[in-house]
């Protein structure tokens, strides 16, 4: 039996669409599994240093505590302990359906098709590591029309106290046509900062015609562990998916972000923040598929590294044949604090219509000394200096946030001084 | 009473040259000096090694500061302790707002006095008060620090940095560099008022035109990396007439 995949007694396993499902996700990673440096997909980011020791799924059970990590903006929660669902606020606004994933599959026959035919587990190995576990996460769902006045906070919340936990989730948003919502993803932990456990997550989110979805995403994983993450997006005409992830935890850390702009006029935003230090090794991948006339994407990534550590951006945008009209636009940027840090980046155009406009662009750079000096001079100790200006740096990402608390939010986690105060 | 500063036989320089060699100074609480010097006189040298920048080296001399080794200390660690250098170049810093790059140095002056912080009402009105005085508007205020900013507009700037910040001792770095009449009396007037007699003062300038507008009390011409002459007001008009040619001459 391959690393990482174990056999354990899942609920569910006696409906027949949820097995074959499973049974089909440790297929696929059986023949792939764990991407190897000579992948294509996974070159710069080299997740088989991470896996030297195999990870075992948790024990049904396992701490399912009610974590009340409470966030400094007004949303209706949704808590995870330790990869289970735990709770979920009951004063659900009117138009949200809410239900543990396994609930979902078992009473709600219409999201067969609609769990994994997204995430494809033959291009994607771990979403089939993540299938092969198949029952945990969340399943919302977005009444035609409804506007969701207050966020929807999803809580992963890790007690980091068990070693070498695996953690599979798999959520499925469901936005009916001219639907508006907003969805947090949190990531955090408490206990051993040094604990090694492994999160892998899967996101299946459909944005119907005319629908909008705001995506944010915070990781605050502990710094021995690793989280892979994959978003799989569909949007349909005229609907819009704008997202914001912001990585800084984690040895290894991937947020891949696929969507698919289906129809005339759908959207897509996909912006992004990271900061790190030490060893690790953060990955930001996106892959926009334009297939439609008078699609548009937007992405900016900025990044900030320093220590030893790595980041990672691979950018494609895939504009088709008969996608004429539409816009793409893509910059990645850059600050190495140290000598040692590094980056890889790998922008890719795939442009097969003609009348499109679409650019790309990178950019790297290091703390300006004369900027640093000018503050120092007026009194402001070196290493607040250094941090004004990482922040100043990843102001104008972050700034793309349109909810005001959240960007709030983000903005400080991304400033450990801040977080201080 | 303790001198404000005291420079003693300073020898340095930067990237392994000599500059500033043998130079001595004393600037007493009330006092306003100005140091004149022709290009390449190793006047930003000096005004570089007097506030810390790093790359600059002092291979013997002492210098104190209120009576404290200031060469030991940081660069922000002398602003902590009352000294503004008044920049000829002021930098850009996008993201940064002129309220919010004032705001982390008054308080960490303060922090360093052992004083409260400001709260940010109370800070934001003081900056707004005394950017009035300068002609700066509350929108310039809320740009971000010298980005779009004018020679003058970072001059004034400049000036407000030292209001909010109160120095014992300001030097001002070719202050009037760039800068046209009515811009100099700003910001002349604006230094003017934050003399008093317990500060000091000391002006690094190649022209004369600003000692117009801030009288020094002491002028002293600076060549070949030390001071050749020193004298009161009239100095300063006497090397306009004459150039620095004379005295360097004289003195050699």
């Amino acid at each position: 039996m391959s690393k990482l995949l174990h056999d354990i007694k899942l609920i569910g396993d006696d409906i027949p669409w949820l097995k074959d499902m499973r049974s089909a996700g440790r297929d696929a990673f059986a023949v792939s599994g764990i991407p190897q440096p000579k992948a294509e997909a996974w070159k710069y980011t080299k997740p088989i240093r991470f896996f030297a020791e195999d990870f075992t799924p948790a024990p049904r059970g396992e701490g399912c505590l009610n974590p009340n990590k409470n966030l400094p903006f007004n949303a209706c929660k949704i808590y995870f302990e330790n990869g289970v669902f735990s709770s979920c606020d009951d004063d659900l606004p009117q138009g949200v359906e809410v239900l543990p994933l396994i609930e979902a599959i078992m009473f709600k026959p219409e999201i067969r098709g609609k769990i994994g035919a997204l995430a494809d587990v033959s291009k994607h190995p771990f979403a089939a590591l993540n299938q092969a576990y198949l029952g945990e996460g969340v399943y919302i769902k977005v009444a035609a029309g409804t506007k969701v006045e207050k966020p929807l906070a999803i809580i992963n919340h890790i007690t980091a106290d068990q070693e070498l936990r695996q953690h599979s989730l798999r959520n499925l948003v469901i936005m009916d046509d001219s639907s508006q919502a907003e969805i947090m993803e949190y990531y955090c932990y408490d206990g051993e900062l040094k604990s090694s456990y492994f999160v892998n997550m899967v996101n299946e989110i459909y944005i119907s015609e005319n629908a909008s979805l705001h995506h944010y995403k915070l990781q605050s994983e502990a710094y021995k562990a690793a989280h892979i993450a994959l978003n799989s997006v569909f949007v349909a005409a005229s609907g819009e998916y704008k997202s914001f992830c912001l990585q800084k935890g984690a040895d290894l850390s991937r947020n891949e972000t696929k969507v698919i702009l289906s129809a005339e006029y759908a959207k897509a935003e996909v912006d992004a923040a990271y900061i790190m230090n030490g060893w690790a090794t953060i990955d930001t991948t996106t892959d926009i598929e334009h297939l439609k006339p008078f699609t548009q994407s937007s992405q900016l990534v900025k990044g900030v590294i320093g220590g030893q550590a790595k980041g990672v951006f691979q950018g494609k945008i895939h504009i088709a044949p008969q996608a004429v009209k539409t816009e793409g636009y893509q910059l990645h940027k850059a600050m190495l604090l140290s000598d040692e840090a590094e980056i890889d980046v790998k922008p890719e155009l795939e442009i097969f219509a003609d009348d499109v406009k679409c650019s790309h662009g990178a950019a790297s750079g290091e703390l300006n000394a004369d900027q640093l000096f000018y503050m120092r001079s007026r009194g402001i100790g070196e290493e607040e200096a250094r941090q004004i200006l990482i922040d100043a740096y990843l102001n104008d990402v972050i700034a793309k946030i349109d909810n005001q608390e959240i960007r709030q939010f983000m903005s400080m986690a991304a400033n450990p001084l801040k977080e201080r105060e | 009473m303790e001198p404000l500063l005291e420079i003693e036989d300073l020898y340095a320089g930067v990237e392994g040259k000599e500059i500033i060699k043998g130079f001595n100074l004393v600037i007493n609480p009330g006092e306003i000096h100005a140091i004149m010097g022709p290009n390449g006189a190793g006047k930003s040298t000096l005004s570089n090694v007097l506030c810390g920048k790093p790359g600059y080296k002092v291979t013997s001399g002492r210098v104190k500061f209120k009576g404290k080794d200031l060469l030991k200390m940081s660069a922000e660690e002398r602003a902590r302790e009352g000294l503004f250098m008044f920049m000829q170049y002021p930098v850009d810093i996008p993201g940064v707002s002129v309220t919010s790059f004032l705001k982390h140095a008054v308080n960490a002056v303060r922090k360093h006095r052992m004083e409260p912080e400001l709260d940010t009402m109370e800070f934001i009105k003081l900056v707004r008060e005394e950017g009035r005085k300068l002609g700066l508007t509350p929108e310039m205020i809320k740009r971000d620090v010298n980005v779009g900013f004018s020679g003058g507009e970072k001059k004034k700037l400049e000036t407000l940095q030292m209001s909010v910040l109160k120095p014992d001792l300001a030097i001002l770095d070719e202050a009037d560099s760039g800068l046209d009449v009515d811009a100099i009396k700003i910001v002349a007037d604006g230094v003017n008022a934050l003399h008093t007699q317990d500060k000091g003062l000391l002006i690094i300038t190649h022209y004369q035109k600003l000692l117009n507008y801030i009288v020094p009390h002491f002028v002293h011409i600076y060549a070949g990396g030390k001071i050749v002459t020193t004298g009161g007001r009239e100095l300063a008009l006497e090397l306009e007439e004459k150039g620095y040619a004379a005295f360097v001459k004289d003195n050699q």
